[in-house]
């Protein structure tokens, strides 16, 4: 296996334990928080609020912008 | 944990007399130790470094507001959170003097225009900017200036009050921070370990290397460009 094919390995089990999160949070609410309920935590004060939205700009930049 | 406790270990309370004769030195200080405010300086800085020096400014730019109103409210002795539930106390006020109206068809179908009218706009933004090149000055204003008012938006604080995470969910929210951080730190090494840190390396492909194929079309980009708006628009309602 390449270093390149264990970096994508990587990037994708990223992906799959999030997405098992939030399934398994889906599915039991009341244990596990989803990813939205954790954001609107974080998003309650300002910090968190213009962290999160920067964040996003970030991702926007990062792929599009100079 | 009730909302309450968790506020209150959160923001603990500060005696008014001691945070009167906080120096503004120290004031910068508590606003520096908050985890996004050190998150925005890092990302400010690998961003800078990698190339992309107007998204390390823009980054230092809004980590050193945070750090001041952190600081201007520790001086006045109120804590954030009182800010913003003043904030979302005059938003419930608001809703609350004026009562929704009864569902009543003309307000569903201004609803469904209003809904319209901003998938429209959202679907031209990405057709138009999408068919920018990439990296291009078009595409960068359009990202830059949609992204300074999504900030200055949520600058204002949330829309609406919302419950805090509390008891099982709260204890357990950590797991999406190891996500998080281990996705960010895949790519920071992927990252390290390019022969130059503005060059992409094949062995060790960052996220931005491997989405290259989709981003090199005008369809791939407005694609990409509408589910970013999307979750901007998602955020927006938190």
């Amino acid at each position: 296996m390449s270093s390149r094919d264990a970096t994508i390995i990587g990037y994708l089990a990223v992906l799959a334990a999030g997405i098992t999160l939030q399934v398994a949070a889906v599915r039991r609410p009341g244990r596990l928080p989803s990813l939205g309920r954790v954001l609107t935590h974080v998003m309650r004060t300002r910090t968190g609020r213009v962290g999160v939205f920067v964040a996003w700009s970030w991702l926007g930049l990062h792929f599009f912008a100079r | 944990m009730t909302d309450a406790a968790g506020q209150a270990a959160e923001n603990p309370p500060v005696a008014q007399a001691s945070t009167s004769r906080l120096s503004p030195g120290r004031a910068a200080v508590a606003g520096l130790r908050q985890p996004i405010v050190a998150i925005l300086l890092l990302i400010a800085l690998f961003t800078a470094v990698s190339g992309k020096p107007l998204d390390g400014f823009l980054m230092l730019a809004v980590a050193t507001l945070l750090i001041f109103d952190a600081a201007r409210a520790r001086r006045q002795g109120t804590a954030e959170d009182d800010d913003d539930a003043a904030a979302g106390r005059v938003a419930s006020a608001a809703a609350m003097a004026s009562p929704a109206a009864p569902a009543s068809r003309r307000a569903r179908q201004r609803r469904l225009l209003a809904r319209a009218g901003w998938l429209t706009a959202g679907a031209l933004y990405c057709g138009v900017v999408g068919s920018f090149r990439r990296y291009s000055w078009p595409a960068t204003a359009a990202v830059i200036a949609l992204g300074c008012l999504m900030i200055a938006v949520g600058w204002q604080g949330p829309l609406r009050r919302r419950p805090a995470l509390t008891g099982a969910a709260l204890r357990r929210a950590w797991l999406w921070a190891v996500v998080l951080v281990s996705g960010g730190l895949l790519e920071l090494s992927s990252l390290l370990q390019q022969p130059h840190l503005t060059t992409d390396s094949y062995a060790h492909p960052t996220i931005s290397a491997l989405t290259d194929p989709l981003l090199a079309s005008s369809p791939g980009r407005s694609l990409v460009l509408g589910g970013w708006l999307v979750i901007g628009w998602l955020l927006v309602g938190r």
